[in-house]
């Protein structure tokens, strides 16, 4: 279904692992959530919240390195 | 003509590059510690610089003793070593958030780090990297010190004399404010701008103090006398605050009659400020004052409540204590301006020492700067290849012991400032470096880019992006004799201030939660905590002698009541208003205000139960008293459980229906006893002790219904 061949990026010359702006974005994309859901009070569903950052970045890190960046 | 903006970064800059210059010629390694000393030591004035530039040094010696040691010691057991090392920076980052001395312990903790880390617990190495950085820490004071004292010297005397000048105005100023209060008049909106305008004069008044000290001969020599003034000062703020606190109960009271000379005593005390302003003008004084006090009219007294005497006991004993204190003060200022002489040896305060209290704050942050040290060690350790290898743990002590000893500081405030200065220095490194051949290109680029950074970061409150910006470009271009460009350094110092920033925010919620609401709510119950342990020793005999584990008990507790105030007023400032729309931030200053004065209150009645009471009155009163006492303890355990909204009606009608029974049963147990019996001085500590108890209840009921306006419910919810 995916073409899954990892490969780096080239910025300038130089190069990154796929790994670590898929792992940025995934943050990246974890921080937004979590404001979103301190914003409307849902966050007080959670039990303990910086656990379910660290979770919900592994999850978007998990899918970018899926289906945006191949891994 | 040149700003003092400007003439401080020349300086600055300047220092940088002579003190780079010297360390290259001299074919030192790692140049940069001499320019780590100059952008740390660098302030305002000469005096402020030497000071700062001794604790760097003196720490730095300090620290290369005790690394050796540990090296000599526990080379051999890479456990022991580090357990070692993070007990002493622990330790040090405990001392440090005390009130002495910060910086010294700061240095004498992370330099220890710094040493052992880059000698790689090699005996022989150690030795050259704890010589290296002493020298280079010597150097780059030396160089700073020399520059500072003949570029431009500025002297902190005439910023002291200024902020000596205006502290006395302030607190005039507050005393009349005060007393407009006391009369039902005054403005109180304008009360807390002037209190916090107090607040930083007194502030500015010890920083400059130290300062003056160390580069004006004059403030020097009458260092003794200024220090005495400095604790007169101190106790007047507070003073004011506690005599302030005892209005509320007066105001149904026409104070001229039952203290016929109010006028005058304010009349007295308005000139002897105005008298200390004169004499700080280098002008003689006019006056001498003579001792007075604040009198009773015994016929005006008998028509009062017992309550309403209670009020203007404890109303009189702090005005009583403002008289001898700003006496007190007129002789010292008198002295040190040379108008009249005072024995200092006799004069000297009280000292306050009492042996040591553990400080919880403090505990935490040396736990936390254990806990960061030990998981970037374990990194170290375990993961290979991890980024910047030793350079993470180094790291790791200077940055932690700031982040942990300031919990109030968002990590994200320190995040974005290091970032931009990683962007910044890597540029610098990669773009401009490479095309540099010559000491003269450096230096130009050194001078240009700490001019800039100093330039642009000047204020106080931008302290922190001067030191990153510093920090970050000094070792990023880690400038040798044998330079060589590598990617990499920038790369691996990116990522290991990513890791670090990691370490700092995992860390930051062990073991509590450093959410400012969620502190706010810790903070509060601990305080209410204490206060109710406090409460409860009134119930024990003031004649009997307390055991040391009792009197150290108590001082904990004491102190605690004390300062939570205050931390809560600064943890209150972070809560995010946007977050949480049923509670603005006056309705949690007002708490704050509350709860300094349920504190002074406390003190207070604690103060009051050690006077003497006679005999048959304290037997008579007794029950009543202890009932009484029962119930704000029972009150201050549901805070401490759980501090939030109590029904404010029902505990008004309490606390009214208390009033009138006991008014009733001190009339009765007068009339038994025949108040014409009882000495006068034992009656007046009596009425202290009942405007005290009255007094804690008044400011309980206040804070039940300032708490039940404000949703404290939504701040216990999670969030992110």
């Amino acid at each position: 279904m995916f073409d899954y061949v990892p490969s780096e990026i080239s910025i300038g010359g130089i190069y990154f692992p796929p790994l670590l702006l898929a792992g940025i974005l995934g943050v990246v994309l974890a921080w937004l959530t979590a404001m979103v859901l301190n914003r409307y009070r849902l966050s007080r569903f959670f039990a303990y919240p910086p656990v379910v950052f660290i979770a919900l970045a592994i999850i978007y890190t998990g899918l970018i390195g899926t289906l945006l960046i191949p891994v | 003509m040149l700003s003092i903006r400007t003439k401080e970064s020349i300086k600055t800059a300047l220092a940088m590059t002579i003190a780079y210059g010297i360390a290259l010629s001299m074919e030192w390694d790692k140049p940069m510690w001499a320019g780590f000393a100059v952008a740390f030591v660098s302030l305002s004035t000469v005096g402020q610089s030497i000071n700062k530039a001794a604790l760097r040094v003196l720490g730095t010696l300090v620290a290369v003793v005790v690394a050796l040691a540990l090296i000599a010691l526990f080379a051999q057991d890479r456990w022991l070593f580090i357990l070692s090392v993070t007990a002493w920076v622990g330790l040090c980052t405990y001392l440090m958030s005390g009130p002495k001395y910060q910086y010294f312990w700061n240095v004498c903790g992370f330099v220890v780090v710094i040493i052992t880390m880059g000698a790689g617990a090699d005996s022989a190495n150690a030795f050259n990297v704890a010589m290296l950085r002493a020298q280079e820490t010597g150097l780059g004071i030396l160089v700073y010190g020399l520059v500072s004292v003949l570029i431009w010297p500025s002297n902190s005397r005439s910023d002291f004399e200024a902020a000596v000048v205006k502290l006395a105005a302030t607190q005039h100023q507050l005393y009349r404010v005060y007393y407009d209060l006391m009369n039902g008049k005054g403005d109180v909106a304008n009360v807390q701008a002037l209190r916090s305008s107090a607040l930083q004069a007194q502030t500015r008044f010890n920083q400059l103090l130290a300062s003056a000290q160390t580069d004006s001969y004059e403030v020097w020599e009458l260092r003794r006398q200024w220090r005495r003034y400095q604790g007169l000062v101190s106790e007047l703020a507070e003073v004011l605050e506690h005599w302030r606190e005892s209005f509320d109960e007066l105001q149904a009271l026409d104070l001229h009659s039952q203290l016929p000379n109010l006028t005058a005593f304010n009349a007295e005390m308005d000139r002897r400020f105005d008298q200390i302003e004169r004499m700080l003008g280098n002008q003689a004084p006019e006056w001498e004052p003579a001792a007075m006090d604040l009198d009773l009219d015994k016929t005006a007294l008998a028509q009062l409540s017992h309550f309403h005497k209670a009020a203007l006991a404890v109303t009189r004993s702090r005005a009583n204590r403002l008289e001898s204190l700003t006496r007190s003060l007129f002789d010292s200022i008198s002295d040190i301006k040379g108008f009249a002489q005072v024995d200092s040896a006799a004069a000297e305060l009280a000292d306050s020492k009492g042996g040591f209290i553990l400080d919880p704050e403090r505990m935490l942050s040396a736990f936390r700067i254990v806990l960061i040290l030990w998981i970037a060690w374990l990194l170290l350790v375990y993961v290979e290849g991890i980024p910047g290898g030793s350079l993470l743990v180094m790291m790791a002590a200077p940055i932690g012991m700031a982040v942990t000893t300031m919990p109030q500081v968002p990590l994200f405030k320190l995040f974005v400032p290091a970032v931009v200065s990683v962007l910044f220095a890597g540029l610098v490194y990669i773009f401009v470096m490479p095309q540099l051949s010559s000491f003269f290109g450096l230096g130009i680029l050194l001078f240009a880019v700490t001019f800039t950074i100093c330039y642009l970061f000047a204020s106080p409150q931008q302290m922190l992006g001067r030191v990153f910006g510093l920090a970050f470009f000094v070792v990023i271009i880690s400038v040798d004799n044998q330079q060589s460009y590598n990617f990499l350094t920038v790369a691996n110092t990116a990522m290991v201030f990513t890791l670090l920033f990691s370490i700092f925010a995992i860390n930051a919620y062990i073991p509590y939660s450093p959410l400012p609401e969620r502190v706010f709510l810790r903070l509060l119950a601990r305080f209410f905590s204490s206060a109710e342990y406090l409460i409860s020793t009134l119930g024990q005999d003031p004649r009997r002698p307390l055991t040391p584990g009792e009197r150290r008990h108590k001082r904990f507790h004491a102190r605690e009541v004390g300062l939570l105030p205050g931390k809560l007023g600064l943890w209150g400032k972070m809560i995010d208003q946007r977050l949480f729309p049923d509670t603005d931030a006056k309705q949690i200053q007002a708490l704050v205000t509350n709860l300094q004065a349920l504190s002074y209150r406390i003190n207070g009645v604690i103060e009051a139960r050690g006077l003497p009471l006679s005999d048959a009155m304290a037997q008579e009163l007794t029950q009543d008293m202890r009932q009484w006492r029962l119930a704000i303890d029972a009150f201050l355990q549901r805070c401490s459980a759980q501090p939030s909204a109590e029904p404010v009606q029902a505990l008004e009608q309490r606390l009214a229906q208390r009033l009138s029974q006991l008014e009733a049963r001190i009339n009765e147990s007068f009339e038994r006893i025949g108040e014409d019996r009882l000495n006068n001085e034992e009656v007046q500590n009596f009425y202290r002790l009942l405007g005290g108890f009255r007094g804690v209840s008044e400011a309980l009921v206040g804070y039940a219904r300032l708490s039940a306006a404000m949703n404290l419910a939504q701040w216990r919810e999670s969030r992110f």
